[in-house]
């Protein structure tokens, strides 16, 4: 059951070969090797979308592209780092902004250079349709973009494909912010608790609570009666 | 996938699983009794990390001196300074700004936009990118009174317990009080909550929470939440001006005693930069990469503890540095993905850890140290844990519950991330339960603030994991996002009144990196050994040997 | 005399002793060719390749969704695509016939797509008036609750509906399916020249100038001739023919504006379906007076 000394594989990084663990990922077989990152390495659980590169595996001609804290090694495999994504970004001042079709055109305008080639979906690490989400804005619907979107994390690998040159992750980063200010349902609740906290309801009470003394809030903790949803 | 001899194991957690559906039906989220005070404190003192002979230690030097501290940050603090403090003209500063913020994640960019909105100009030190932290990985949810069946009173009792009452009263009262307008506040920048088809919040419970107050952004609340603070700042181009690659390794004071600004370090040049600053606001994250007792984290690379070594050489004092929070569920299977979080949600959600017999042995929703401890007794004492081939021993957290409970495909639409995870090594949480067992996850205790964020350091704020008080000696899920967005208002709030009141500056002065190093220097600490550690060092010693020269950040792990 | 000299590919590698032979002769002549310090191939492979799988990657992919609906049970054993507007039409039908003509390129198209399954070509590209005349224009007839009598109306084909011949759905020169669906709505179809003129179709983002001379052309045609109002079959032409009069009023201010209405605009009309189904406030030149004058509305 327990493995007593760990296959090796031969990586090439950056044209070198080294010996790593089979199980490595390519930021631990570069760790391995003696690199020591300081760039293009980020979360390394597959959250802040630092660490997209690219790499080929042995006897595929394909350029392939993934996350360097997600994807393991393979023999043969020839790997780089790319160690940041330049991309423009407009500015904007959200609160100043409609929902609609024609902010898209304004803001984005490169989208509407999309001829449906599907790389960036190809490319994505997250297993987003980029391509149906830049489609989804061409045709002004923000709502679809930002849900289609949701798992994006950034890392710029769409972009770096695209031929129309298009800034995918940009626009929807907008999308999703236009949705979440805009489109979505009001939470009402939400400011009925702003204005009883504003008109001080639990003021006394909670003056006394953080007054009280130990014993008597344990008390009053244990004794606090749970209804969960 | 699973290898066969786990297959067995799961082929009994399937058994089990129609009993425990029904329990669930029938109880909700209690199948199992919660423990009370004593039985609390009882599996806390045998089987908590933090409660072995050897997890504390006292340290040496600094305002803490001959407290008990967990050894790695005594050992961390024990360090000496990165630089050389006479080879600094501070007359000469790179950059003049009303505040400087250190550390670019939620806590940090909610300060900058707070007080950039308050007419501040400010700068951002950052160690790696914008959101590149702590709160870009956070899954489960942040927590908020803001439903009519819950109560600021309510939250303030769960986050007291949660943390055995060894929280700061006024940091938590602030901090319940705020925290439905800070959901508003994300909510106006264009955070994605999950809803009801009504609109209203779709909340869940929590470890140690008596309410469902859990607000979430699918299982990505993090991300949800610290994308758009950072597409934010990117938008502000005029009033925030931010450097990448540029940790803060030492402060400045002035000879007055108030924060004056700080020294960074360009991690690809190598260059050192002098900032000025009236206001200072450190929110830099907790230390999950220092590995305490040898533990996996679910921690950001740059999760090193800088602006606790940072604000205690200055001379501030720390709070319930002796707690460290593992998270009940990390993964010890499949070996690429070990330390990894396994978000709370799962099991607010309806998920149920249990044995390798499929038995459930504890409610799954305690506080986390308290859950934690109950997995550690069940796999390690009560030998009924599972064990990976790499020989790292858990227990299951059966995760196709959620989709019985809350319906085909809840698992894929609510727990995207985790789905994904797993899926990358073809197995489908839908289907197949986790092997888990608790991972380092969080930093306790920190640099105290008082309910401004504000240190006995004048103008030099603290928010956001950096910080200790506000969670005791335990937090509960989703109090750490509501933490930074809190307490990261506030410090930006009152770092930028402070510089509209005006502030005189005296002598610029690294007098305390001196006065830290002499401290050092007498209980004669090895010269290599340095802190801000700023990045963990990952290089196998076989390949270490044969750098000779080579300059290295990290000196401690 | 020295002149600028491009030598290309070959004669600078198969053909070197003929760049000799010229270099040298010329030379003779006293005319010297001095050679672009850095060029590149003529260009001449790209319009070489006769590959033109690019275009139909998008095509493709819509008719490769028709067959996951058949699959996925959204519809019975139904592969052919129906779309309202003339310009996708004419692209996705192209794209079908491009297939058929060379059924080897399939394997180079699916190597394309992604997540898809492969396209078999069997995916035929309809447009709506087709299913109207299939389904017979009697059907139509007995849906009509208001009559349209009074109407005259100049039915637009363009060009995408009929051309080219193997795409389109009429006689290039003498349609009329438009004209049946006219008749059976109750509406008299006018015969005029201009009913299957271009409209400038997507030049009218960037040269409205010949967009709207073309409409002048057009519109004035079919005032000419009698029409009350005209009808297209495809979103764009209505577009160019309704929102560029106003570009035509400013240059000819004797013009008088005339409505233009989408075909199943004038379906919902004579079905009397809701206002809001009618969606005539969309339109640019509004139709309502007009209708309401024939006592429609």
């Amino acid at each position: 059951m327990m493995k007593s000394k760990e296959n090796m594989v031969t990586v090439y990084i950056m044209g070198d070969a080294y010996n790593v663990p089979e199980s490595s990922t390519i930021i631990t077989a570069m760790e391995y090797s003696g690199f020591q990152l300081t760039t293009g390495v980020g979360c390394r659980e597959g959250f802040c979308g630092a660490c997209a590169t690219i790499y080929r595996e042995k006897g595929d001609y394909k350029l392939k592209g993934g996350l360097a804290c997600q994807t393991v090694v393979t023999d043969g495999m020839t790997l780089a780092q790319i160690p940041f994504m330049p991309a423009e970004k407009p500015i904007y001042d959200l609160k100043e902004l409609k929902p609609d079709i024609n902010t898209i055109k304004e803001l984005f305008p490169t989208i509407f250079r999309c001829v449906s080639c599907n790389t960036c979906t190809k490319a994505c690490p997250q297993d987003i349709d980029v391509m149906d989400y830049i489609q989804a804005l061409k045709k002004g619907n923000i709502a679809e973009a930002a849900d289609i979107s949701f798992d994006c994390i950034r890392c710029g690998l769409c972009a770096l494909r695209c031929p129309a040159e298009i800034v995918q992750y940009n626009a929807a980063t907008l999308a999703r912010r236009l949705y979440g200010s805009y489109l979505a349902k009001k939470s009402p609740e939400v400011d009925e608790s702003i204005e009883d906290i504003k008109a001080g309801k639990y003021d006394k009470e909670l003056e006394e609570l953080t007054k009280m003394d130990r014993k008597t809030l344990s008390e009053k903790y244990y004794a606090r009666e749970t209804k969960l949803r | 996938m699973y290898p066969d001899y786990m297959l067995e194991s799961i082929k009994k957690v399937e058994q089990t699983r129609p009993q425990r559906f029904e329990l669930a039906k029938k109880h909700g989220k209690q199948v199992y009794p919660p423990m009370g005070e004593k039985e609390r404190g009882d599996i806390l003192a045998n089987y908590h990390p933090d409660y072995k002979d050897d997890a504390l230690r006292e340290v040496q030097v600094g305002p803490n001196k001959g407290e008990k501290l967990t050894a790695k940050v005594s050992d961390m603090l024990e360090s000496h300074t990165r630089i050389d403090p006479k080879k600094f003209d501070l007359n000469k500063p790179d950059h003049v700004t009303d505040v400087l913020v250190i550390g670019a994640g939620s806590a940090g960019m909610s300060a900058a936009i707070t007080a950039a909105g308050n007419g501040s100009k400010v700068i951002i030190a950052t160690k790696l990118r914008l959101g590149d932290s702590n709160s870009m990985m956070a899954q489960g949810g942040i927590q908020a009174a803001d439903q009519k069946d819950d109560s600021p009173i309510l939250h303030y009792l769960d986050i007291m317990g949660g943390g055995h009452f060894d929280n700061k009263p006024e940091l938590v009262k602030a901090f319940v009080k705020d925290a439905p307008s800070a959901i508003k506040w994300l909510s106006d920048l264009g955070v994605m909550f999950d809803k009801n088809p009504d609109g209203s919040m779709m909340v869940k419970p929590g470890g140690g929470t008596c309410r469902s107050r859990m607000h979430s952004t699918r299982d990505y609340t993090g991300a949800g939440i610290c994308r758009v603070l950072r597409d934010e700042v990117y938008n502000l181009p005029d009033k925030i001006k931010y450097l990448e690659y540029n940790p803060v390794v030492e402060l400045i004071l002035d000879d007055k005693g108030q924060a004056a600004g700080a020294i960074t370090y360009h991690l690809g040049t190598k260059q050192y930069s002098i900032i000025k600053a009236k206001s200072v606001i450190i929110s830099t994250g907790g230390y999950g990469r220092l590995h305490i007792r040898g533990y996996e984290t679910t921690n950001h690379y740059g999760a090193t503890a800088d602006g606790l070594m940072l604000a205690y050489r200055a001379g501030v004092k720390l709070l319930y540095m002796d707690s460290v929070q593992y998270h009940p569920t990390g993964a010890i299977f499949p070996e690429q993905i070990v330390g990894f979080l396994c978000t709370e949600k799962i099991r607010t959600m309806g998920a149920q850890p249990v044995n390798k017999n499929g038995e459930l042995f504890v409610y799954p929703l305690e506080p986390r140290d308290v859950e934690a401890s109950s997995f550690i007794r069940e796999s390690h004492e009560r030998n009924l844990g599972i064990t990976t081939p790499k020989g790292l021993r858990g227990i299951w957290l059966d995760s196709p519950l959620v989709d019985m409970i809350n319906g085909e495909g809840a698992i894929n639409k609510y727990l995207p991330a985790m789905h994904r995870q797993y899926a990358r090594f073809d197995i489908d949480i839908a289907k197949y339960p986790m092997l888990v067992f608790p991972t380092l996850h969080y930093q306790n205790g920190g640099i105290e603030i008082n309910k401004d964020a504000e240190t006995t350091i004048p103008g030099l704020y603290v928010a956001g994991e950096a910080t200790g008080g506000v969670h005791g000696r335990n937090r509960l899920m989703g109090n750490s996002q509501m933490d930074l967005i809190v307490f990261g208002r506030r410090s930006g709030l009152h770092a930028s009144e402070r510089v509209k009141k005006g502030v005189k500056f005296g002598k610029m002065s690294l007098e305390h990196v001196y006065s830290y190093e002499k401290e050092v220097d007498e209980i004669n600490i090895d010269k290599n050994k340095i802190a801000p550690i700023l990045l963990p060092d990952y290089i196998p010693n076989h390949v270490k040997e044969k750098q000779v020269d080579t300059e290295y950040f990290g000196t401690l792990i | 005399m020295k002149i600028p000299y491009y030598p290309g590919c070959t004669l600078k590698s198969t053909a070197k002793h003929f760049e000799n032979s010229a270099i040298e002769s010329a030379k003779a002549l006293g005319i010297e060719f001095v050679e672009l310090p850095k060029w590149n191939c003529c260009g001449v492979v790209t319009p070489l390749a006769e590959d033109d799988i690019m275009h139909h990657v998008a095509p493709v992919r819509n008719l490769i969704r028709v067959l996951e609906m058949n699959k996925s049970g959204a519809v019975n054993d139904e592969k052919r695509l129906l779309t309202l507007c003339s310009m996708c039409f004419n692209t996705l039908k192209r794209s079908t016939l491009r297939i058929k003509e060379k059924v080897d390129d399939l394997d180079v198209l699916n190597d394309f797509m992604y997540k898809e399954e492969d396209y078999d070509g069997s995916v035929e590209v309809v447009h709506f008036l087709e299913i109207l005349r299939e389904n017979g224009f009697d059907e139509i007839k007995k849906q009509v609750k208001k009559s349209l009598e009074n109407l005259k109306i100049a039915p637009y084909y363009g060009c995408m509906l009929l051309r080219p011949k193997d795409i389109g759905i009429d006689d290039a020169e003498r349609p009329t399916i438009f004209n049946d669906l006219l008749t059976s709505l109750s509406a008299e179809p006018i015969e005029w020249r201009a009913k299957n003129k271009c409209c400038g179709s997507f030049l009218t983002l960037d040269n409205k100038e010949i967009v709207s001379r073309l409409g002048y052309d057009i519109l004035t045609n079919a005032q000419k001739s009698g029409a009350d109002l005209i009808v297209t079959s495809c979103p764009l032409c209505a577009f160019n023919l309704d929102n560029r009069q106003k570009i035509i009023k400013q240059k000819h201010p004797e013009f008088e504006e005339i409505p233009v209405l989408y075909f199943t605009q004038l379906m919902a009309i004579a079905f009397d379906l809701d206002k809001e189904v009618m969606g005539l406030d969309g339109n640019y030149i509004n139709p309502v007076p007009l209708l309401e004058s024939k006592g429609i509305l």
